[in-house]
């Protein structure tokens, strides 16, 4: 084994560097090393011709599927260098939308606008070459940000197994926290103000009455359409009075 | 012709010379990392030096007061570039330990794996450094060419090179695949047989060893009291090593040796660190091994709530450098209150003035350089 080899020669034994002819030695490992890259292949690529492979999770900078966001800003609240802002673009159609904006010369390619993402639709991509001339050259807007073959491998899922599984036996199973953590609502501090439905990316909040107060005005309290819902948070994160929290299931 | 110590010496003659200082750093070759050496010169020895620190100091601590639990990982990173994975690895078994959540076993094996292959790859940043200290640019060139394929490893393991970002809260950011235990048996294969390449350059060599030995001598005594911890230590025969005696993750369940030298020279220091590498490469043979007992559909990364519960949590952890530890002290939101690095580095470097008294200005350094700088995690 290789580890007691070092072991025995040179840390347990008692080596005096004295010998003037161990110069030699390692100039003998330098031409017989010399004799065998002469033989072998290269180990060094020619870099700008061919490029190293790269596996497909590889975290260049950041894609994005344009048809597939909806502008929940689960990206931007991630992202730990803030690089990534909402900005108002037009889609296919020709209507305004709200479509993330990366400056890559702040982004730390560390990946979490891919791994958050509820719907996948940001993507890692294996661009790394991203040299500009000027500063505003960097800021990828929407539309940049398109990459041509995203993989499925691409959109890092956030698998993740509760800790009530796993006390179940049901260790196997992996979900995503955007598909189980729900919005619940403490009715006592709602004001019935629909912040909530009017925040929604994905249109899963709605107002429904619940008789009428003391003045004659109706009491609107939100419903969550929970299939629709993706845990973006906005509703929470938007209420005045703090009425709504993310009830996380662990 | 006189003889070269028929001199009378006369104290008061203008043969007198003073003390000279002289500046190593921040922008020097030998100083690995922006730091500077104040070095006082009687001559060629030197009588005294002063390491002076803190050209790379960004915040670090405050800025994570500012950001929520998940968001500090990356940022963990960037505190040491060589062994990026230790320090995300430790700041997650701190939160973890807050949260008072045991992780699965098989993200236990994977980080262990992820770490050891950075310990590998730090240590042989530092051979690389070595070399050009000792002037021996083959071992520069040789070293990093076997750290690129544990970079390549890096790669395959989490999509990025050096800046990982891969263990989290609660486990690691994905799984391994065959791919990955295939290429690492092999690669670790090859570097124990690649790696008598470069050590039959330096210690076959009686130039490079005589540089070394019996320089930069620290006891133990001095080692204990200047609070020096990781490879610096066990080379003056401090038999303590974290993974062994306190271990965390699965550390106690893999098999290995702590190499232990009682010289206190640098050539000791250098023996040990190339032994941990040996070790390292057993260690990640071991817990690939448990992984595949364990199972491919076992669970690697747990859900764990946002909002860490009021208190104090501590855990320390075997760095490539010596042994860092990180204090969090949680206020029961989202965001830590405090969370208190301590850097091996930034204790080791106060050994540089017992370390290059006495030794020759040419000497400084192989000696410093036996130390590992690393700035990022210093000045943080």
């Amino acid at each position: 084994m290789a580890w007691s080899k070092y072991k025995t020669e040179y840390i347990d034994s008692d080596r005096s560097p004295a010998g003037s002819l161990w110069v030699m030695k390692p100039l003998w490992k330098v031409f017989r090393f010399f004799c065998k890259t002469v033989v072998h292949r290269p180990v060094t690529i020619l870099y700008p011709y061919e490029k190293m492979w790269m596996p497909e999770n590889y975290r260049g900078r950041p894609g994005l599927r344009f048809d597939r966001c909806v502008a929940c800003g689960m990206c931007a609240k991630m992202c730990p260098t803030a690089c990534i802002k909402l900005v108002e673009t037009e889609d296919a159609s020709g209507q305004k939308v709200m479509r993330p904006q990366i400056n890559l010369g702040r982004c730390a390619m560390c990946g979490y606008c891919a791994e958050y993402c509820p719907l996948d639709a940001m993507t890692v991509t294996p661009e790394f070459e991203l040299a500009e001339y000027t500063r505003e050259d960097l800021i990828y807007g929407p539309k940049r940000l398109a990459y041509e073959g995203a993989t499925e491998k691409m959109e890092i899922h956030l698998e993740q197994t509760l800790m009530s599984d796993i006390k179940n036996g049901n260790s196997e199973r992996r979900i995503s926290p955007f598909k189980i953590d729900r919005p619940v609502l403490d009715a006592a501090k709602c004001i019935s103000c629909k912040k909530c439905e009017k925040v929604c990316p994905v249109k899963a909040v709605k107002m429904v009455e619940h008789g009428v107060n003391e003045k004659g005005r109706p009491i609107l309290y939100p419903e969550f359409n929970n299939d629709a819902c993706i845990c973006c948070e906005n509703c929470v994160e938007d209420c005045p009075k703090d009425a709504l929290r993310i009830n996380e299931v662990l | 012709m006189m003889a070269k110590n028929d001199i009378v010496y006369d104290p008061d003659s203008h043969l007198q010379t003073d003390k000279m200082w002289v500046i190593m750093g921040p922008q020097h070759p030998f100083s690995h990392g922006l730091w500077t050496l104040k070095a006082q010169l009687d001559g060629e020895i030197v009588t005294d030096a002063e390491p002076i620190i803190g050209y790379l100091h960004r915040g670090w601590e405050k800025e994570c007061e500012n950001r929520i639990y998940p968001k500090i990982i990356p940022m963990a990173d960037r505190l040491c570039y060589a062994a990026s994975m230790t320090y995300t690895h430790l700041y997650c078994m701190t939160v973890e330990k807050a949260l008072g959540i045991d992780i699965p076993e098989k993200a236990k094996y994977i980080r262990m794996i992820g770490d050891e292959i950075c310990r590998i790859q730090s240590h042989l940043m530092w051979l690389a450094a070595v070399g050009t200290d000792l002037g021996n640019l083959t071992v520069f060139l040789w070293s990093m060419r076997e750290r690129e394929f544990f970079m390549d490893l890096n790669v395959r393991l989490c999509g990025a090179r050096m800046t990982t970002n891969f263990p989290r809260i609660g486990g690691v950011r994905n799984d391994i695949n065959d791919d990955f235990v295939m290429y690492t048996k092999r690669c670790i294969n090859r570097f124990e047989k690649a790696i008598w390449d470069v050590i039959s350059l330096i210690d076959d060599s009686s130039t490079f060893v005589s540089r070394m030995k019996g320089t930069g001598v620290l006891t133990r005594e001095r080692c204990a009291n200047l609070g020096i911890t990781g490879p610096a230590m066990r080379g003056t025969g401090v038999d303590f090593d974290v993974r062994r005696d306190d271990p965390y993750d699965n550390y106690d369940k893999v098999e290995f040796e702590v190499p232990v030298l009682k010289d206190g020279d640098s050539y000791s220091r250098y023996k040990i660190r190339i032994e941990e590498m040996f070790q390292s490469c057993k260690i990640i043979m071991q817990a690939l091994e448990k992984i595949q007992a364990i199972g491919k559909n076992a669970p690697y990364r747990l859900k764990v709530p946002s909002k860490v519960p009021a208190g104090r949590a501590f855990m320390r952890m075997e760095d490539p450098r010596g042994e860092s530890m990180m204090c969090l002290i949680s206020d029961g939101s989202d965001k830590p209150y405090r969370l208190k690095v301590r850097s091996p580095i930034f204790v080791n470097v106060s050994a540089a003035k017992p370390l290059v008294q006495g030794c020759r200005i040419a000497d400084v350094p192989v000696v410093m350089a036996m130390i590992d700088m690393c700035l990022g995690e210093t000045d943080r």
